[in-house]
């Protein structure tokens, strides 16, 4: 009798596989943090080494001390955090009309919304920072938001369309046969089975601004200056601070990751949202 | 009560416009900041007049001034640029030409202030200034066994290397017990210039009509000379094509090369828990047939067109320009001016301002063209030959007659 492979044989291939692929999607940030707790005179050893043959806390301590980096951090947040609500806040309703009410010209409106991502953010850079000087809003969290919110509703305008496809237009009718009005049946009915679309939009729009460096660069200078920009800094013309910058992307990356962990139900639960739909 | 409601606004309205007009707003990458916080400082001190520094990175500062050039109004009165963006710029900032009176050019290597000149105006003020200068390993140097074994060699003293020959040759004595001779840089093209100045061109790229000279003698023999110590010589380490300033400066820090070629403020720089800390020689830059020369790297303050304090923007470029000096405290530690380097000669870790004041002043020392396409014709024409050349085989004088052809279409000429 031929041997067959057993179950666990099957399942050890397939998790051995998932390890590969996640540890090639995982080496650059592990590599990152192995950089940032290097000694200073380590950081750019030659050969390179991956681990730390010593390891210190002598970048962090060099980061936490950069002024104003504490104030980029918290610029950053608010920023990210106020560009995620704005855009839900017009992309969610939008995307529920276009998906529902799918007529050439909502067709057409999707599109439209799509022109910011269509062409390199660059383009975009100089009329902004127009459109914010006449309204004296350069180097203001609100002209930053405004800037963000520019590309970050085309692409939860996008995801949220993708999902509402899947809710029933039947959903709608009944409730408003019950009496609700239909900005209530959305808001009651509707929403509330979208918690995974909306922490994935949600989660996608917060990274974009999160992480966004041009116009950051252009429209800000000293008040409402990110994170990225003060960790830009650290290239300086006469040397890389290779250990200070890795120190604070490590630190700046932590919230995504903690957000991320924390909506980790809703966004496993929109990753396979349809999948056996019929 | 109306007429003094009025005249209450009428003078608040005059202070606030007083007020505003006591303030600069100086855009600035990060070391520049450093180098002219001390003298800002003591600019308001003296005259009243507010400095707001507004930080960028090295690359932000082009891209915020040519967005606010591009809007047609400006937040700022000053910006320090770095001298490859002097040509870019020149169209949109004031001529400072009467701040370059005679005294302040009599204080200045002349090719800063040849950099400053573009189309016949004197478009900034050198800020500070920097140039690659020789380090090398004391301890190695001073050893007596490494001495006469090097006399008994070579049959000349174990000295500094001044010469394009003394260089290779030390390079190659020095290679050996685990350590290189020195290193060959080939992400970068700088240090090639340098020598191309070094062998007699009248510039880098172009000559001062703007012709393409890419292919001259100069540009040939300093090509082979450069690239003899990692493809006859195997003094340097052979992954060269990897190798940029930052990698150059490790290998140095970590014990691991002889002798480099880097920019001064590096001797200030060396961490303290590096291997060679307290065994660091310095000297100027090496020479070839036209003698010492270095391709500088000063940094300019320029103050925008669109600037609305011109006159407090002037009045303080002016001040950094007289009080350079107070800018060498700062961890960068550069200046500008020779008086400045001059006061802190002979103090104790300030021994490179004499070998970079000799470099920066030799008579070859030229800076880098003043063209608006330089950096296309560093990328699209430099670098492809300068770094087949390292690749050892090809045919030195070749390339550079490919890349000739290049930079010629690509100024049209």
């Amino acid at each position: 009798m031929a041997d067959r492979p057993s179950p666990d044989f099957g399942k050890t291939v397939i998790n051995l596989a998932a390890l590969v692929l996640v540890l090639s999607y995982a080496l650059p940030y592990v590599y990152l943090v192995s950089t940032s707790l290097k000694p200073p005179a380590d950081v750019q050893q030659i050969p390179p080494s991956f681990f730390p043959g010593r390891v210190s806390l002598e970048n962090f301590a060099t980061v936490i001390g950069t002024a104003g980096l504490p104030n980029a951090f918290v610029n950053s947040t608010v920023v990210a955090v106020l560009t995620t609500l704005l855009s839900l806040l017009i992309a969610v309703p939008a995307a529920y009309v276009s998906a529902l009410y799918r007529r050439r010209i909502t067709v057409i409106f999707l599109l439209f919304a799509l022109v910011t991502r269509m062409v390199p953010a660059v383009s975009l850079g100089v009329p902004l920072f127009q459109v914010m000087k006449t309204l004296g809003l350069l180097d203001t969290t609100l002209g930053l938001v405004l800037a963000h919110t520019s590309t970050a509703v085309p692409l939860a305008l996008l995801l949220m369309s993708a999902f509402f496809e899947g809710v029933p237009k039947e959903l709608e009718e009944a409730a408003r046969m019950d009496g609700c009005t239909r900005f209530g049946a959305f808001v009651h009915i509707i929403l509330p089975l979208m918690p995974s679309g909306l922490a994935i939009t949600a989660l996608f729009s917060f990274i974009a601004s999160w992480n966004e460096f041009l116009f950051a660069l252009l429209l800000t200078s000293q008040n409402s200056k990110t994170a990225p920009i003060v960790i830009a800094e650290f290239n300086s013309v006469y040397g890389l601070a290779w250990g200070p910058m890795t120190a604070a992307a490590v630190l700046y990356s932590l919230p995504v990751i903690l957000v991320t962990l924390l909506l980790q139900k809703q966004i496993v639960g929109g990753l396979t949202f349809g999948a056996v739909k019929g | 009560m109306n007429k003094t409601l009025y005249c209450s606004v009428a003078v608040l309205a005059l202070m606030t416009s007083v007020a505003r007009a006591e303030a600069i707003t100086v855009l600035v990458e990060g070391g520049g900041h450093s180098l002219q916080q001390a003298a800002a400082d003591a600019f308001t001190k003296e005259t009243g007049i507010e400095v707001n520094f507004v930080e960028v990175p090295y690359q932000g500062v082009y891209d915020k001034l040519s967005a606010e050039i591009a809007s047609g109004t400006s937040n700022y009165d000053v910006a320090t640029i770095d001298v490859v963006w002097n040509a870019a710029f020149a169209d949109h900032v004031e001529d400072l030409s009467d701040l370059f009176t005679d005294a302040v050019r009599a204080d200045m290597p002349p090719a800063l202030v040849a950099d400053a000149t573009v189309g016949g105006k004197m478009i900034g003020m050198p800020a500070w200034a920097n140039a690659e200068i020789v380090f090398y390993r004391k301890d190695l140097w001073e050893d007596p066994a490494n001495q006469a074994a090097f006399k008994e060699k070579y049959g000349y003293d174990l000295v500094p290397p001044a010469t394009w020959q003394q260089w290779r040759d030390m390079a190659a004595f020095f290679t050996k017990d685990g350590i290189y001779g020195t290193v060959v840089i080939g992400g970068t093209s700088e240090e090639w210039m340098a020598e191309v100045l070094q062998a007699g061109s009248p510039g880098v790229i172009l000559d001062d009509a703007g012709q393409v000279i890419l292919d001259n003698q100069a540009h040939i023999d300093a090509l082979e000379n450069y690239r003899a110590p990692l493809c006859l010589d195997k003094s340097v380490p052979d992954n060269a094509l990897e190798i940029s300033w930052g990698e150059a400066q490790n290998l140095f820090y970590q014990g691991q090369a002889a002798m480099m070629k880097f920019w001064a403020h590096a001797y200030k720089m060396t961490p303290e828990d590096s291997q060679i800390a307290g065994k660091v020689g310095v000297a100027p830059m090496i020479a070839g047939s036209a003698g010492i020369a270095a391709i500088p790297g000063p940094w300019y303050n320029v103050i925008p067109s669109t600037s609305q304090h011109k006159d407090a923007a002037r009045q303080f470029i002016a001040y950094l320009e007289a009080h350079n000096a107070l800018g060498i405290e700062a961890p960068l530690g550069l200046a500008a001016t020779n008086s400045a380097y001059q006061s802190y000669m002979g103090k104790p870790g300030y021994e490179h301002f004499g070998p970079l004041i000799e470099t920066l002043s030799a008579p070859a020392t030229k800076g880098r063209p003043l063209n608006k396409d330089y950096q296309e014709l560093v990328d699209e024409a430099v670098m492809p030959a300068f770094q087949g050349a390292l690749e050892c085989e090809d045919n030195v004088a070749e390339l550079l007659q490919d890349a000739a052809e290049t930079a010629r279409d690509i100024l049209g000429q």
